[in-house]
């Protein structure tokens, strides 16, 4: 490490929240000039600690030293004042503003002359940056609602790195990109080591985290585990270290069901999906890929009655339309959306309450808050979910906590057809690997599941069929096959 | 013929042109129906300016409520600081003359919106519940203030209750609200606190500051709207046991205009088309001679089935 310049020191940073040890007195150096990984299973303390970093949470106590001056961010403004941003894992933009205004928001006194904003001069600058980052297609003075979930991204990407950080941390970001925005994401990543700043990279994608990291620090239950190099260890001995035993990464099978669950035929959404049919069958896992855009996450939204002005037709076997919400879970059926915090939690309340929801239908008229405790307590403990009780707020748990809390409502409620959209997004091997598990069980009790997912192993790895989605069209079929390669399908995508 | 509709729907005096072809189409069913019902007694150009003319009052005292409802606040005390600022504004024109009957006002609004603020900062409790108190307080003093100078304006200091004063004092208004928006940090953080209050204050954003600034600035355009109601109206009574209420509803009206149409950018010009529209319909339906209660009705459900039909509704967005 002699010939490395040190950037930042981090020395005993430890942060409590309530009983939680989230960050346990974790000391760690950041170099110029390189790609650090923080890696862990959820809950490991990754976020909390790079959170205290940008100024998102307080530092509960040590120290941050950039260049020899010891730092404290008061917020994520702050932090970008003394060259340190950050991409978060969920939405970062706020509706209600325009593209320009969230570029500058908090920052916007470099275009203020006496109070007064000059609203022009942002939009040109906010527009150069775009420009300048190959993203002339949005338009800075657009309302941000004009643009999708990845496009902000795109506009936070933007936001977080035009000033030049010398830190930046991606948190776990590539999971909400397609395979065309992680080339960009990748291609910003690598110039700001390039310029010899460091970036911060969490991400649970293994081989994202081997192509990308130069160094690569484990944390597991707030704890440093240690930092490696990239060339001194390879992805099994990364887990290892990650999860603390030895891991089975294959999830690779080779049997699959026949008889019909679902279908759906000639299903149109305007501007989501152009006449979409497929069938579900019992005990099969039927993946669906593409790029973010190509309308394949409306097609779990379809399915189970979510989609506004659809036309075709969604039926169960027995030739029961689902046309509805509620028509779709009284006919066990269960969804879970890609933008969970939103679409799948109540997040501002109980694992209790979240998880209880659906089944409450199920309870009888009068609701027993005990039997709704005990429903809650079984269904948490079978997803082994990492809480204090289920009392405790869905908001203060990591991403694959808050996914297991989601699995755990629709395991609660024994739902037949799984209709699950990017069900492993931001989630720790250890964990994905007990979805899987899950998963695998449940299609060995004829249930019928869909996963729509970015990861392509994913797609290879657990589905026994894969129709590739372009330009809200299905493009291929493609069957189950230990030969079939990323590339293949990547070449249905583009 | 459909690229073009699509075009014209992006632009963003697309729903400045709806709101005044909505307004058209109620000024030309309200004239048939008045022209066969009760000849003469709509729609005439000086009618016209009457309408306008109130509409123009509530467009004022909403253009401040427009920060807090933006905020997702809201303010009870609308009415209890017009009153109150109104009758400040009397109590002390022997003194002052026409600094009490345009500065007065205007700074007794600042001073109650302050207060609110800071209340509410202070107690940390819902700007619903602070303001209802805060109301009941300021009933109490219009009670007070009225015993000064007693409850009616002279003739010669009510220029503000007619053409063209009322217009150049509205218009002034609308500028300053407009320039607030676009040109300061208000505006904006406004907007990104009644989006993420959160992620606001993740981006240094001062939400208690902002929530001050913004019910203060609700206090200082009632007492810009007391200016003009005082001098249309020449007297103010004060009122007590929550009568004020009756006035926040008028204002709020403009407001919803405002909120649903904030996407097209032109949330102060929504405002003002609005409330015409609102003062129109009332006065339509007093000419065709329907009864207060029944007009209260149809008004309320006309503005709500123009709001749904006019506003951008997305298919699935979180409608709070």
């Amino acid at each position: 490490m002699a010939d490395k310049e040190l950037l930042l020191h981090a020395e005993q940073i430890d942060k409590r929240f309530g009983p939680t040890h989230a960050v346990n007195h974790v000391t760690l150096d950041f170099y110029k000039g390189e790609v650090h990984c923080l890696i862990g299973e959820n809950g490991s303390g990754k976020s909390t600690f790079t959170n205290m970093l940008t100024g998102i949470l307080p530092i509960g106590s040590g120290t941050f030293t950039l260049e020899g001056k010891e730092i404290a961010p008061r917020n994520q403004i702050d932090a970008n004042h003394h060259g340190i941003s950050i991409v978060v894992q969920e939405q970062g933009t706020l509706d209600g503003l325009t593209v320009a205004e969230n570029m500058f928001l908090g920052d916007e006194d470099q275009f203020m002359k006496n109070g007064i904003k000059n609203a022009r001069a942002m939009v040109k600058k906010a527009q150069e940056l775009l420009d300048s980052y190959g993203f002339n297609y949005i338009k800075a003075s657009n309302p941000i609602e004009n643009y999708t979930f990845e496009e902000r991204k795109l506009i936070e990407i933007v936001k977080s790195t035009w000033f030049n950080p010398k830190i930046l941390v991606v948190d776990e970001t590539t999971t909400a990109l397609s395979q065309d925005g992680r080339y960009e994401l990748f291609k910003v990543i690598n110039r700001v080591r390039d310029q010899g700043n460091c970036v911060i990279m969490i991400d649970h994608d293994m081989d994202i985290v081997m192509s990308m990291a130069d160094e690569i620090s484990i944390l597991r239950d707030g704890n440093l585990v240690g930092t490696v190099q990239k060339d001194e260890v390879n992805v099994e001995k990364l887990k290892t270290l990650m999860v603390g035993r030895e891991m089975n990464g294959k999830y690779y099978r080779t049997d699959w069901g026949a008889s019909l669950a679902i279908s759906m035929k000639n299903v149109s959404v305007p501007g989501q999906l152009d006449d979409v049919s497929l069938d579900l069958h019992k005990g099969e896992i039927l993946g669906i890929g593409g790029l973010s855009e190509c309308g394949m996450h409306e097609v779990g939204k379809a399915l189970f009655g979510a989609s506004y002005d659809r036309t075709g037709s969604v039926e169960l076997a027995d030739g029961t339309p689902i046309n509805d919400i509620n028509t779709a879970i009284d006919h066990s059926i269960a969804y879970t959306s890609k933008d969970r915090d939103n679409e799948s939690l109540l997040i501002n309340d109980s694992i209790s309450d979240n998880i209880s929801l659906p089944s409450l239908r199920d309870m009888g008229r009068v609701l027993s808050g005990r039997k709704i405790r005990e429903f809650a307590d079984k269904y948490a403990q079978e997803m082994s979910i990492k809480m204090v009780n289920t009392d405790q707020f869905v908001m203060a748990l990591s991403g694959g906590n808050k996914q297991k809390v989601v699995l755990a409502r629709w395991l609660g409620k024994q739902s037949n057809i799984l209709l699950l959209d990017s069900p492993t997004r931001g989630i720790d091997i250890k964990v994905k690997s007990d979805i899987y598990n899950l998963l695998d069980d449940m299609r060995r009790q004829g249930k019928a599941i869909l996963i729509i997912s970015e990861e392509i192993a994913e797609l290879i790895g657990m589905c026994d069929r894969i129709l590739i989605m372009k330009d809200h069209k299905i493009e291929a079929e493609l069957k189950r096959s230990e030969d079939l390669t990323d590339t293949e399908i990547i070449k249905y995508m583009i | 013929m459909q690229s073009f509709l699509k075009k014209a729907r992006q632009s963003q005096f697309y729903g400045v042109a709806l709101l005044i072809l909505v307004t058209l189409i109620i000024w030309i069913i309200f004239w048939l129906l008045t022209n066969v019902i009760n000849p003469g007694s709509f729609g005439q150009p000086d009618k016209m300016l009457t309408y306008l003319q109130r509409g123009l009052i509530y467009s004022v005292g909403a253009c401040g409520f427009y920060f807090v409802v933006v905020q997702g606040l809201f303010d009870f005390s609308i009415g209890s600081m017009i009153i109150l600022s109104e009758l400040m504004s009397i109590a002390f024109i022997p003194q002052a003359g026409w600094f009490s009957v345009i500065v007065i006002p205007v700074l007794t609004g600042f001073v109650l919106g302050l207060v609110n603020g800071l209340v509410f900062k202070m107690l940390r409790i819902p700007s619903m519940i602070v303001t209802v108190g805060m109301s009941l307080i300021y009933e109490a003093l219009s009670v007070w203030a009225s015993g000064i100078n007693g409850t009616t304006l002279q003739s010669e200091f009510s220029i503000f209750g007619s053409y063209p004063w009322n217009l150049v004092f509205a218009l002034a208004c609308f500028f300053v609200t407009g320039f607030i928006i676009k040109y300061t940090k208000i505006g904006t953080y406004s907007n990104a606190i009644g989006s993420n209050e959160l992620t606001a204050k993740n981006m240094g954003v001062n939400v208690d500051k902002y929530k001050v600034i913004a019910l203060t600035l609700t206090g200082t355009f009632c007492g810009a709207m007391a200016v003009l109601y005082l001098g249309y109206g020449t007297a103010q009574t004060p009122q007590t046991g929550m009568l004020s209420q009756s006035l926040n509803f008028l204002p709020l009206m403009g407001v919803f205009f405002g909120i649903a149409f904030k996407r097209y950018g032109h949330p102060i010009v929504a405002i003002v088309i609005g409330e015409f529209m609102v003062s129109m319909m009332l006065a339509g339906f007093i000419a065709i001679g329907v009864s207060t209660t029944v007009n209260q009705i149809v008004t309320g459900i006309t503005v709500l089935l123009i709001l749904a039909l006019t506003t951008k509704r997305r298919n699935g967005a979180v409608v709070k």
